[in-house]
């Protein structure tokens, strides 16, 4: 089992407040993992320092043993990093077949493109489709984004994660906002895309029939520090955990 | 299919306007079709890639003056229009570099100060650009190719094939381009600049060829400029110039590709109209901005196509 | 030497004005977060209102003043009340436009009601004359300028770091919400401060019309210059919009006499360098 992303004495503050504190961190290829903590504990932070969305304030951030520290977002991207956010980020002028195809264009490099239609774009028009499938929104493929529904959208989202088709994959509290059936059906699907795809996915959650359904390995945050890593079994046991739980059912 | 003969017919009838148009009509004619160019790439900036500027006029005047210098010296209509657009080409580029870094209330702040340095670079500058007289007597120049033809521009109907022409070229390369990637990557840049960054599209990069895109149109616009009205003179870099293309993209559509054409088209009719009742004719264009703005920013072609627009 | 000093007090002066729109700009940005383009339009309203009730009715200076400031206040009211808030959701480039719509709606106004000819308003008798400054003749109404300027921004500095209403403005402009949940009524807080972010900039048009030519477009000439200086001192600062308005009004002045012709390249060339290099302003967080 190789590391694929290391982390050294990562730190991020804003003025006195450590949001992230001397994080060491390393997380190993194909395993899901999911990073949970209360609110505030540095979590969300934790992602877009990972993702290139924040430059840290102190430390190091290794992907594959290369350093990342400073690389902008699309440069990880590149790398094969990539990412869904908690607030909604699709193209909402675009259509859905749209929002999907730009990244897998991205991807391809064809964005520099200028006088050849979209559509002429064989390859990445194929994998567009593909993917719409494996999203399950091939019937909204022309409608604009932005009038699609709240759990679509979100579905939508994570296919945008998932077209640059990554080797990391970050998804920050893909239930959030969700009623009670469309949380079913984005735990569904990210369930399917990590067994279907040789992504290793990183998700941060608070649903913890979420986490402890999909895990193979939990980190646990609390006020911007590592509280306790390990296999979900054990994370249930320890009692340093639950008690930052406050006595919730884990 | 429709749509193709439309645009079929509409050129012909276009191409056949001298035939029962007088000179004044074509006069108005090819100062829509300059707007139509004018404000195509304007949209590029703002309905695609959502950069608002202010400061286009900057670039229309670079390529206005830089054709008129041309034809002053060598009067080749070719050479002076060509060479204003690059000319308007380089500027645009050279500035994009500085105001792409910004977001957008100050992209759009940074674009009107260079929109209005240039203006006063062509007030003050007396021995380049002729100070507050501008530049006057500039020739219609023949079209030519030497060795291959020469065609005399001074009968309007010439003047207005070689726009027309022009014109076409420019909206079919635009449409190329704002179905092409590229043009995708610029709407994702428009719809979430954050979340384009994330999928691996250099922002700044798209945003710069998007204004140096721009300013290209603009200039073009502006190179056809000298030959038809043989002055150029400082107005045409103020803002208040760079407001037309807004105008007229506001109220044809922002976010559709003929929004720009057809809100140029209707801003020469309304001015027209307007100017026959009442000398405050910018007062109701005021107007007509207010009332687009609060009710119906996806200007007349959202009004008459069935998705509408909201945002 | 003397050159500089006495040109210095003439930039000064014209700080003044520039300060007082700017205030008003910088004031409505910070708060409702809208960039107003007809803020210059306002100040000319104030100009034009000063100059009717002074210059062609005969009232008393002081009180034509307070009549104009009144005046633009109904009209920023009204702005604010039926066409701006209506559109605070929306993007910065549909302020940006509707502002810029009602710039084209002032101008034409302005020529309807007043004609379209320059006005040169009368001095008032108290304030003629002038007083020698490094051996020179300054008017005294500059002095005035100078001195009237520097008054209010202490009344306003005053206003909004001690009083309760400057209070509850500040913490609406740092977070909406919060100060929604303690009970500030925001919309009326924002048609509040932005007519007197009308005033502010009418205060400047009134108090230039014994010195400054009435014309139409003199705001749209100034708006540019308050844009420049707000960037210069941080959008939403009133500090730095105040220092602003000093490097802008004196360096035109020395712009004038050192570089004639591209003192106005001058003013940008600052904005698009401060843009780059410190965008938030000299005074910006």
């Amino acid at each position: 089992m190789k590391a694929i992303l290391r982390t050294e004495s990562l730190g991020k503050y804003f003025g006195h407040m450590a949001a992230v504190h001397e994080v060491n961190l390393t997380l190993q290829e194909g395993l899901f993992t999911s990073v949970i903590g209360p609110n505030g504990a540095g979590k969300t932070t934790l992602i877009n320092l990972l993702s290139g969305y924040m430059l840290p304030d102190r430390g190091k951030i290794y992907f594959r043993e290369k350093e990342i520290t400073r690389l902008g977002p699309d440069k990880r991207v590149k790398m094969g990093i990539s990412r869904s956010f908690q607030v909604m980020n699709i193209f909402p002028r675009m259509t859905v077949f749209q929002n999907i195809l730009l990244p897998v264009l991205s991807r391809l490099n064809k964005t520099s493109s200028a006088f050849s239609s979209q559509q002429s774009q064989k390859e990445a028009v194929g994998e567009a489709e593909k993917i719409l499938g494996e999203v399950w929104l091939q019937e909204e493929k022309d409608s604009p984004g932005g009038e699609l529904s709240h759990g679509d959208q979100r579905l939508l989202e994570l296919g945008i994660a998932v077209a640059a088709n990554p080797q990391l994959c970050f998804l920050d509290e893909p239930s959030s906002g969700m009623n009670p059936i469309e949380r079913i059906k984005v735990l569904e699907l990210v369930k399917k895309l990590a067994s279907e795809r040789k992504t290793t996915f990183i998700i941060v959650e608070h649903d913890m029939d979420i986490v402890f359904s999909l895990s193979d390995w939990i980190v646990v945050m609390n006020r911007g520090e590592v509280l306790a890593e390990g296999k979900p079994g054990d994370i249930r046991e320890n009692q340093v955990v639950r008690d930052i739980y406050l006595g919730e059912e884990i | 299919m429709k749509t193709r003969l439309a645009i079929l017919i509409l050129v012909v009838l276009l191409a056949l306007l001298p035939a029962y148009a007088g000179k004044y009509a074509l006069y108005v004619a090819i100062h829509i079709l300059l707007l139509s160019i004018f404000s195509l790439g304007f949209n590029l900036l703002f309905g695609y890639t959502g950069l608002l500027s202010f400061g286009q006029a900057g670039f229309y005047a670079v390529g206005a003056y830089g054709c008129a210098k041309i034809l002053l010296t060598y009067p080749s209509l070719l050479v002076g229009i060509v060479g204003g657009v690059v000319i308007a080409g380089a500027v645009s580029l050279l500035l994009g570099f500085l105001c792409i870094r910004h977001t957008r209330i100050y992209f759009s702040m940074l674009t009107l100060s260079f929109g209005m340095m240039i203006f006063s670079l062509a007030w003050k500058w007396r021995d380049m650009t002729g100070g507050d007289d501008g530049l006057v007597g500039i020739p219609r120049a023949p079209l030519e190719i030497p060795g291959l033809f020469k065609i005399n521009m001074a009968p309007m109907e010439n003047y207005y094939y070689v726009v027309l022409a022009f014109a076409i070229l420019a909206i079919y390369l635009f449409h190329r381009i704002v179905h092409s990637p590229m043009g995708l990557a610029m709407q994702g840049i428009r719809d979430s600049e954050t979340r384009t960054a994330c999928i691996g599209i250099s922002v700044r990069k798209y945003r710069l060829l998007s204004f140096t895109i721009a300013g290209l149109y603009a200039g073009l616009a502006g190179a056809l400029l000298p030959p038809l009205e043989s002055t150029v003179t400082p107005p045409l870099a103020h803002w208040s110039h760079s407001a037309e293309p807004v105008l007229a993209t506001l109220l044809g559509g922002v976010y559709s590709f003929s929004g720009p054409i057809v809100g140029s088209v209707l801003f020469y009719l309304l001015k027209d109209i307007i100017v026959r009742f009442t000398e405050y004719w910018q007062m109701c264009l005021g107007i007509i901005v207010v009332v687009l703005v609060i009710g119906f920013r996806g200007g007349v072609v959202s009004i008459f196509s069935r998705k509408g627009g909201r945002r | 030497m003397e050159t500089l000093v006495f040109q210095g007090l003439v930039g000064l002066s014209v700080s003044m004005y520039l300060w007082l729109l700017a205030a008003g700009l910088t004031i409505v940005f910070g708060v409702l977060g809208v960039l107003n383009f007809a803020h210059g339009s306002l100040f000319m309203l104030g100009a034009y209102f000063t100059f009717t009730y002074y210059g062609l009715w005969g009232v008393n200076f002081w009180l034509a003043i307070a009549l104009s400031l009144l005046s633009v206040a109904v009209v920023g009211y009204f702005m604010e009340r039926f066409f701006l808030r209506h559109i605070y959701h929306l993007d910065h480039a549909y302020q940006l436009l509707l502002t810029f719509g009602f710039i084209l709606i002032f101008d034409d106004a302005v020529k309807m009601i007043w004609g379209g000819v320059a006005k040169i308003p009368p001095m008032p008798s108290f304030f003629e004359g002038t007083v020698s400054v490094v051996g020179r003749p300054f008017p005294f109404y500059n002095l005035f300028i100078i001195g009237t300027g520097l008054a209010v921004a202490i009344v306003v500095w005053l206003l909004f770091e001690k009083t309760w209403w400057g209070k509850m403005v500040r913490a609406s402009a740092s977070d909406r919400e919060m100060a929604s949940a303690i009970g500030v009524n925001i919309p009326t807080l924002f048609t509040g401060v932005f007519v007197f972010g009308a005033m502010l900039a009418a205060l400047g048009g009134a108090l230039g019309t014994p010195v400054r030519v009435v014309a139409p477009g003199i705001g749209a000439a100034m708006i540019i210059q308050a844009f420049i200086i707000t960037v210069i001192g941080g959008l939403g600062n009133l500090k730095g919009a105040f220092v602003g308005a000093i490097i802008v009004g004196t360096l035109s002045a020395y712009g004038i006499l050192l570089f004639p012709v591209f003192e106005l390249f001058l003013i940008f060339l600052i904005m698009a360098v401060v843009l780059m290099v410190k965008p938030q302003g000299l005074f910006g967080g």
